[in-house]
């Protein structure tokens, strides 16, 4: 008689898809689930023996090798060994854009007063290098933070003198429109190796109408060239935000990072935060973003069929978590979830923030995600009060409707989320959009590898190796 | 199966002190050392120093050390022997399969399978280079597919994966009906497991098959993997055009693989 090792299910084209802890998915024929826990199984057969050596069932308690399976588990955790290494700096909120969507609370660059003092700084990368992580990601955001270079400088020449001793892997990244980008932040990036990271919605026409101005895009198309050109092709990426309009164009938007020499695209939906808010129906918004999605993955597949190499990557996250003994690094997809234990971000006026979302809550006037200030001892930001309640609700593996879902191997908790679209932190899964999407993509990719294998497969581990 | 059955009577510490002379009397250029057995981990001590002893002596040579690595599964003694060979040692063992039962009975020891995966996780944990050897047998090979898949999700840090096609000696001969099977049957499952690896990015290889055994596709994976004084080629192999990129087959077998036939054009 076997016993059996935790996993979920689901029934997918006729398959039992079983999941187990580790994220390893097995393809079975129906009723599989249902011959295992009523222990109807017949012994060494070629599916029982796949089953024991996947760790879904065992022959005695616990299997021979459990220290290995304890190991892998470890492994998909390991960002919790790894500690809080992305670190957001909000170094103002002025903006040189009005973009319909915006997430970010910008203001307009004529503004005074929403941008971070140098001892404020200064103070945030103190508290950056008071956690333990070995790597640690200085990611500058706004507003439009190109617009303050000399705050740039001066932060990122403090970390480096603060790592002579340190000895951290420090990694730079500027969020940046790239619309207006100067030599003096050129020369920045390139000595210092920072990346750039950009946004661009699709094609002119969509890009300027989100950004709400005429010649944005090529501004920003303009910009990518210049980068490219000084600090390197690779050197630059690009992230989409699918706005109202976007929704009717998945392979325009395609076709326009295709054309730009992307090898990535990042279809984002949008997210209720800030302006954004405003927007109109959210549940018909997921309900087509999900269609859309799905278009634009088929597009990018049949694109790579024909030989141009371009992989979304919520899909390679997916597809890491699925296909690999690795997790993602994706913050917004980890349990324990990525608020606090692996993100912290420091606004412009001081404020530590457990999350970039939960900024954007307190510029609505919410401070419930507020850490505290950046004077604040690091022990007392991480552990406060706040993040233990918060601790309870971060671990999708005891959160009802999560606990039971297949996917839980591959997706993540997300107290900031719930509270800011639902109200409470422990959040409703029946009615959660958040949840809804995420099942939707996820089981569309799961699909796609058990129903058209062949052909899939070999173009996903092209994506993730 | 093992082609080189093991011998009872205990011959560790005088072949021990030849080796000792042979490291002694050799010459300094040599840029590569295989230690094989029988199983070289029943030395216990005896190996690190004879380890030790070749790197003193040999400093630049690289030592391959076949074992079947349940002996490993001691954290101490995996971190000794890595540490002794300065991680100039590299080491091959055999996985029989992914289902322990299976593998247990094919090695003929019940502990064998948790051992030496064991071992492999401690050789990891030192950082060392390790060689993945499927030895294709009548009992493994219709899991090659999902041996691959296990691969990738439980032993992602080896080096090198070796498919090997086995000698027909030994125990493979003598327990023919059990373990023998012939490359065309299996061939189909081996090329799955070998693209399912080589598309996750690991480096795969067949030794032993003669390519004409071998679908095109897979001729990339294939090694001359047969010494030159073990090998030859049949009659039929004459007219071969690929005879100078094949392993050929080996001299030692009582017969050799069914189906051989020439390439007669260009690949």
């Amino acid at each position: 008689m076997y016993h059996l090792l935790p996993f979920n299910f689901t029934n997918i084209d006729n398959n039992d898809v079983l999941i187990n802890e580790l994220g390893d998915l097995l393809v079975t024929p129906a009723g599989t689930a249902k011959s295992i826990i009523l222990h109807e199984l017949e012994e060494d057969t070629d599916l029982y023996k796949t089953l024991v050596s996947n760790y879904f069932i065992t022959k005695d308690p616990l299997p021979s090798t459990f220290a290995i399976y304890a190991e892998r588990l470890a492994e998909k955790k390991r960002f919790l060994d790894d500690k809080t290494s992305l670190h957001l700096f909000v170094l103002t909120l002025r903006c040189n854009q009005r973009c319909s969507y915006c997430q970010a609370s910008s203001l307009d660059s004529s503004c005074q007063n929403v941008t971070m003092t140098q001892h404020c700084l200064k103070r945030a990368v103190d508290l950056m290098f008071e956690s333990p992580s070995n790597h640690l990601t200085m990611e500058f955001q706004g507003g439009e933070p190109s617009l303050e270079p000399k705050l740039l400088r001066i932060g990122i020449e403090y970390a480096l003198k603060k790592n002579e001793e340190e000895k951290r892997d420090l990694t730079f990244v500027l969020c940046s429109n790239c619309i207006d980008i100067t030599e003096e932040v050129l020369d920045i990036c390139k000595q210092f190796d920072v990346l750039v990271s950009t946004s661009l919605d699709g094609p002119e026409w969509l890009h300027n109408n989100n950004r709400g101005k005429h010649n944005s895009y090529k501004k920003v198309i303009n910009g990518i060239s210049i980068v490219r050109n000084v600090l390197g092709q690779d050197r630059v990426s690009a992230l989409m935000t699918t706005s109202v309009l976007s929704l009717k164009y998945p392979l325009e938007i395609v076709d326009e990072y295709v054309s730009q020499g992307f090898n990535d695209i990042f279809l984002r939906s949008l997210n209720p935060y800030g302006l954004a808010k405003n927007n109109d129906n959210w549940d018909d918004y997921i309900e087509q973003f999900i269609s859309f999605y799905i278009k634009a993955l088929d597009y990018i597949i049949d694109l790579n069929k024909r030989g141009i190499f371009i992989r979304e990557n919520f899909t390679s996250i997916i597809l890491r978590k699925i296909l690999t003994p690795w997790n993602s690094g994706f913050v917004d997809l980890q349990s324990p979830a990525g608020i606090v234990n692996s993100v912290l971000v420091y606004n412009y006026d001081g404020k530590v923030y457990a999350s970039d979302e939960s900024r954007m809550l307190a510029e609505h006037g919410d401070l419930t995600f507020c850490l505290g200030s950046i004077d604040d001892d690091y022990d007392q930001l991480i552990f406060s009060l706040k993040t233990r309640k918060w601790a309870d609700l971060w671990n999708n593996e005891v959160l009802a409707g999560c606990s039971s879902c297949p996917y839980k191997s591959y997706c993540g908790a997300d107290p900031v989320r719930n509270y800011s679209t639902q109200g409470d932190m422990y959040g409703f899964r029946p009615t959660s959009l958040v949840c809804k999407k995420n099942y939707a993509i996820i089981n569309h990719i799961i699909r796609l590898l058990v129903t058209r294998h062949s052909e899939v497969y070999p173009i996903f581990m092209s994506w993730i190796r | 199966m093992c082609c080189q059955p093991p011998k009872d009577n205990d011959d560790i510490d005088e072949l021990f002190e030849q080796n000792i002379q042979k490291i002694l009397g050799a010459p300094k250029n040599i840029n590569y050392i295989g230690i094989t057995g029988g199983e070289p981990t029943l030395l216990g001590d005896k190996l690190p120093t004879l380890i030790s002893l070749i790197r003193e002596k040999l400093p630049d040579t690289h030592i391959h050390i076949l074992s079947n690595g349940r002996l490993f599964s001691s954290p101490e003694y995996a971190s000794n022997v890595v540490s002794v060979g300065d991680w100039m040692i590299s080491f091959g063992i055999p996985l029989h399969s992914d289902y322990e039962n299976d593998h247990n009975l094919i090695a003929g020891n019940n502990r064998a399978y948790q051992e030496t995966l064991y071992g492999l996780y401690n050789l990891a944990m030192n950082s060392s280079a390790i060689e993945l050897r499927i030895v294709i047998n009548n009992m493994n090979y219709k899991r090659l597919p999902q041996i691959s898949q296990f691969i990738l999700k439980n032993l992602s840090f080896v080096s090198w994966i070796s498919f090997i096609g086995m000698e027909r000696i030994g125990n493979a001969d003598t327990l023919d009906k059990h373990i023998w099977v012939e490359p065309k049957l299996y061939i189909p499952y081996l090329t799955e497991a070998c693209q399912n690896l080589s598309m996750a990015g690991y480096d795969v290889r067949i030794y032993n098959i003669p390519l004409c055994l071998l679908p095109p596709t897979a001729h990339i994976f294939a090694f001359q993997s047969i010494s030159e004084w073990k090998k030859y080629f049949l009659k039929e192999c004459d007219p071969c055009l690929m005879r100078e990129k094949c392993c050929g087959l080996f001299a030692t077998s009582s017969k050799p693989f069914c189906g051989i036939n020439p390439i007669l054009h260009q690949e």
